[in-house]
């Protein structure tokens, strides 16, 4: 039928229409209570150490655009592909999500994101620049002792708050532990080395090979503060007898990676001959590198650890790693004493039991009476922890400094900063960054507005109740606007978020093969890094999914440049808006309304 | 082309075949049609979008919120579903959107009943929806098809009605129409209003007294347009198809002296029995209602008034008052100077065949009683349980 034909049948349609618009309704005066758009606080970010932005972060990352995720990493630490590898993540054991189904693969999308924005080149790399900019130039001069993570923490955000920054380090290259103590399979060199290029090209001045020590005459060099990042680098002796026959486990990572650079490729480090069982003493972190490392190098490391599994520093994935990788573990062995023999080394066990916790909450273990036991191993490698060289603990104690969360400062003509492994309390690289910052951002303060400024000026920069700064509060850029309170699972619209498993990447691990040093941890590829990052409900934040607009019943969601508003002519104040908002980032009740 | 289709399948085809934009629809027991036509929106052969809703008051507005703005809508629901969409179906017709529905004829619980029985849209009589009751799976297809251009020409909803496993659940040879002949027969949908962000404008708001009634009037004129809209649409049809089906069809009624009444899937089993009794000289015809909502008077007084008893086989019953056929028929005739007797029968409640003894009891009955008496005769029924 044409047209015509349809519309020659005289149908009468009488019904009730207005061309008046009905914006004369204003339905907002309706209203006693207002919506409001409130980014919270995610408790991802909350736990980040270095106080990342992680559903921005991710939100970004889950619309491909990984530049500006990364830049957004970028605003608050130096090393995200360092993190993105060696970082415990304390961000994933926060993850809301985690009470859903499973918690973001944060680290490893901070990995992927950090190899996509190189991989999108220039760009991305003027991108970040500008992201990062030095601020305008203080005249301030300030010295950094050491260039572990700290360190160039520490020098970083200074030069970014305008400041002069040289780091002094002893070792002919930088990266402090992250060069020398941490082993090439779980941070490539070259990726290290990109990152501290790049702090370089930000005018950081990294002089190797000059260590100094507080006696060097900084303040006549012009120097206003000195940040002493020198970490720990004198290993603790078992204090046993015989103890002088264990090898120095951080000395022998060390001398891998040296040697591993000398050869262009792993060679056989500490004088212990390939095939034999060799004994690794201590339970954190280190132990289970050196361990990791000496079964790359054709060895088979037996770890002794004097309390259970369960009680060991090391991160659980490392441990469980270790074990996968063919790595022994004896759990409740005290070495009592070392002893050369003909076959190698004896190393004599007491046998331990767990008893009462402790104040720190891990179970104290007590000697089992007459029950001991012998292992006879090629080699003892210590591996029980670190100290700092006595002269920075006798300084950092100085009578008169500020005890921050993560530094001490010293203020004075030459102001002095404790950073790192000597100032926290959890030895980890991400508190380390913290570290480093917290000190910048405190010299800053110094700087500009005396010492009776830094502890009020630090906690309005603080992320949530934890301790972690942001340079971006403390810069005063978006994130200010955000409200403080930490947004938990139950303040979310969960049923917005389907359930799904964490992403594993589907490349397998490379197999374990003496002499190779190949990156342990395979990493994702780019369909599940998208599929990942869009597994982040965007905790407190608003990432324009638009559900308020949606479903406003009055049409009142304005759609800005930069978020959303409420029309308050239009808004009644019915709350679909705040009930409907899937991550928690809208209000009831406060008068402000743009976002 | 020819197909063995189910009658749910036939309707999903029409429904493809018109190139509908929006339907919404929630699975209830009986719609094949949704699930075909979520299918089809799925693998992209029905360029619409299907919209999953939590219940059928909410599929009816979804499709009233399309049809506003200016597509070609549709739905399907069945008995509870159907009733649920109550509030709503006043609401289409009051905004004069042209909305097709699939209805399949299902009995309303409790006792819980899943088969044939027509009181659910006949319940829906005063909702001002143009009902058409469909014989067959090719009747189906071609009513859908038919009622979108109905529908868009008078703008009224119109609900295409299905019986309950005879038609819905059975399987025939369908001959599936090319898009270009539908094309052809159906344009594009045209709305004569829309709701538009590039002119605003408020549609259906408070409308008081002074307006109100001329708004009702409006309807029931459109609703008296549509015996002439539907000619038109048949022939067009006809013309292109090469069938043709008219809001009645009467079957041997001429020189009938009985004439049997019904609607749907029954009117095939009575076509079979019409022929046997013509066979034995028995004076039988048959007028088998298509359209329900308008009415069609003037069609119906044609046919029957000549005869000198018309017996309506209701598959419904309004409790209190009979089968519904049979009061709307004798009110059809009541006026008339001349008319035959209406007999009301309700029969096959539920799903219960409908067999040709069955008719036949009700012809010789019909045939045998000397007066129509005051209420509907319920037959093939067991008194004493009903009783109990």
């Amino acid at each position: 039928m044409t047209r015509a034909e349809m519309d020659s049948f005289k149908v009468p349609l009488f019904f009730s229409r207005s061309n008046t618009s009905t914006e004369a309704n204003r339905t907002g005066n309706w209203c006693f209570v207002r919506p409001s758009y409130r980014d919270r606080t995610a408790p991802c970010s909350e736990a980040c150490p270095c106080g990342t932005d992680i559903p921005r972060v991710e939100t970004l990352a889950s619309k491909g655009l990984y530049a500006e995720a990364w830049q957004t990493i970028l605003m608050e630490n130096p090393l995200p592909a360092t993190c993105g590898r060696v970082c415990f993540h304390p961000c994933e054991k926060a993850c809301n999500r985690g009470e859903l189904d499973e918690a973001i693969s944060v680290n490893a999308l901070e990995r992927f994101i950090s190899e996509a924005a190189q991989a999108a080149g220039a760009g991305a790399a003027s991108g970040a620049a500008a992201a990062i900019v030095r601020g305008k130039a203080s005249g301030k001069k300030v010295a950094v002792i050491g260039s572990g993570p700290a360190g160039l923490s520490a020098a970083y955000f200074l030069a970014r708050l305008g400041h002069g920054c040289e780091i002094f380090e002893s070792a002919d290259e930088a990266g402090g532990l992250l060069r020398w103590g941490i082993p090439e399979y779980r941070l490539p060199g070259p990726i290290l080395a990109r990152e501290i290029k790049a702090l370089e090209d930000l005018g950081v001045k990294i002089r190797c090979g000059e260590g100094r020590d507080l006696s060097w005459p900084f303040k006549d060099k012009g120097y206003a503060a000195v940040v002493v990042a020198c970490g720990q680098a004198r290993a603790m002796g078992l204090g046993v007898p015989g103890e002088e026959l264990a090898k120095d486990g951080l000395e022998f990572l060390r001398e891998t990676r040296r040697d591993a650079r000398a050869a262009g490729g792993a060679a056989a480090a500490g004088g212990a001959s390939s095939g034999g069982k060799v004994a690794v003493i201590g339970g954190g972190n280190s132990a289970i590198d050196v361990a990791r490392t000496l079964i790359r190098l054709g060895m088979k490391p037996l770890i002794v650890y004097r309390r259970r599994r369960e009680d060991m520093p090391a991160f659980a994935h490392e441990i469980e790693r270790a074990l996968a990788e063919g790595v022994e573990l004896m759990e409740l062995k005290a070495p009592l004493s070392l002893a050369r023999d003909a076959k190698g080394i004896r190393l004599s066990l007491q046998e331990m039991k767990s008893g009462e916790p402790g104040p720190d909450g891990r179970r104290r273990v007590e000697a089992v009476k007459g029950a001991t036991s012998e292992v006879v191993v090629a080699a003892v490698y210590a591996a029980i922890g670190a100290e700092a060289e006595a002269p920075w603990e006798t300084a950092m104690k100085a009578a008169g400094a500020l005890a921050l969360a993560r530094s001490r400062l010293l203020p004075g003509p030459l102001a002095l900063a404790f950073t790192g492994d000597l100032a926290t309390k959890d030895k980890s690289v991400s508190d380390a960054i913290a570290s480093g910052k917290e000190a910048a951002l405190a010299l800053d303060v110094l700087f500009r507005e005396g010492a009776g400024a830094v502890e009020a000026r630090l906690a309005a920069c603080r992320i949530g109740a934890g301790p972690s700064l942001s340079m971006e509060l403390y810069l005063g850029g978006e994130r200010s606007k955000r409200d403080g309170k930490v947004v938990r699972v139950d303040d979310l619209n969960t049923a917005y978020f389907p359930r799904t498993a964490r992403m594993v990447p589907h490349i397998a691990r490379p197999a374990v093969a003496p002499g190779s040093f190949v990156e342990a941890e395979p990493g994702f590829d780019a369909a599940e890094a998208l599929a990942e990052a869009g597994r982040c409900m965007s905790c407190a934040t608003c990432n324009d999914c638009d559900n308020c607009r949606t479903f406003c019943p009055e049409v009142a969601v304005k759609v800005l440049d930069d978020g959303r508003d409420i029309n308050a002519d239009y808004c009644k104040g019915c709350g679909v808006c705040v009930e409907e908002c899937p991550r928690g980032a809208m209000v009831m009740g406060a008068e402000e309304t743009k976002r | 082309m020819k197909k063995v289709l189910e009658g749910s399948q036939a309707v999903a085809h029409a429904v493809q075949l018109a190139r509908t934009k929006v339907i919404s629809a929630y699975p209830i027991t009986q719609t094949h049609i949704v699930e075909e036509l979520a299918k089809f929106c799925a693998d992209g052969t029905l360029d619409g979008q299907f919209i999953c809703v939590e219940s059928e008051h909410s599929a009816m507005a979804s499709v009233i919120g399309a049809s506003s703005g200016g597509v070609r809508t549709f739905t399907a629901s069945s008995s509870h579903g159907l009733a649920l969409m109550h509030e709503m179906l006043h609401w289409a017709s009051g905004a004069r959107l042209p909305i097709v529905m699939a209805e399949v004829n299902r009995a309303l619980g409790p006792g819980w009943n899943l088969w044939m029985d027509q009181t659910d849209s006949l319940a829906q009589r005063d909702t001002g929806w143009i009902q058409l009751y469909c014989e067959d799976g090719q009747e189906a297809l071609d009513t859908t098809l038919e009622a979108f251009l109905l529908a868009e020409i008078v703008n009224l909803p119109v609900m295409v009605v299905l019986d309950a496993f005879f038609l819905s659940h059975t399987y025939e040879p369908i001959d599936l129409p090319e898009q270009e002949e539908v094309d052809r027969f159906l344009p594009p949908f045209s709305p004569k209003f829309m709701l538009d962000t590039e002119h605003p404008c408020g549609m259906h708001e408070m409308s008081q007294p002074p307006v109100y009634m001329e708004m009702r009037k409006s309807i029931q004129a459109a609703m008296e347009t549509v015996p002439e809209v539907l000619a038109k649409v048949d022939a067009d049809f006809a013309s292109i198809f090469g069938r043709h089906y008219g809001p009645v069809e009467a079957i041997d009624c001429d020189d009938a002296d009985v004439i049997l009444v019904m609607a749907g899937t029954t009117a095939s089993t009575c076509r079979e029995l019409v022929r046997e009794l013509r066979a034995k000289g028995e004076k039988v015809g048959l007028l088998k209602l298509r359209m329900f909502r308008p009415f069609p008077v003037a069609a119906i007084r044609e046919s029957l008034a000549k005869a000198k008893k018309v017996a309506v086989v209701d598959r419904n019953n309004s409790a209190g008052a009979g089968g519904i056929f049979a009061q709307e028929i004798r009110s059809a005739l009541c006026n008339c100077a001349r008319r035959p007797e209406v007999y009301s029968y309700v029969a096959g409640l539920g799903g219960r065949d409908i067999t040709t003894k069955t008719l036949e009891g009700i012809y010789r009955m019909t045939l045998e009683a000397a007066e129509p008496g005051l209420e509907s005769r319920w037959v093939e029924i067991d008194e004493e349980l009903a009783r109990s």
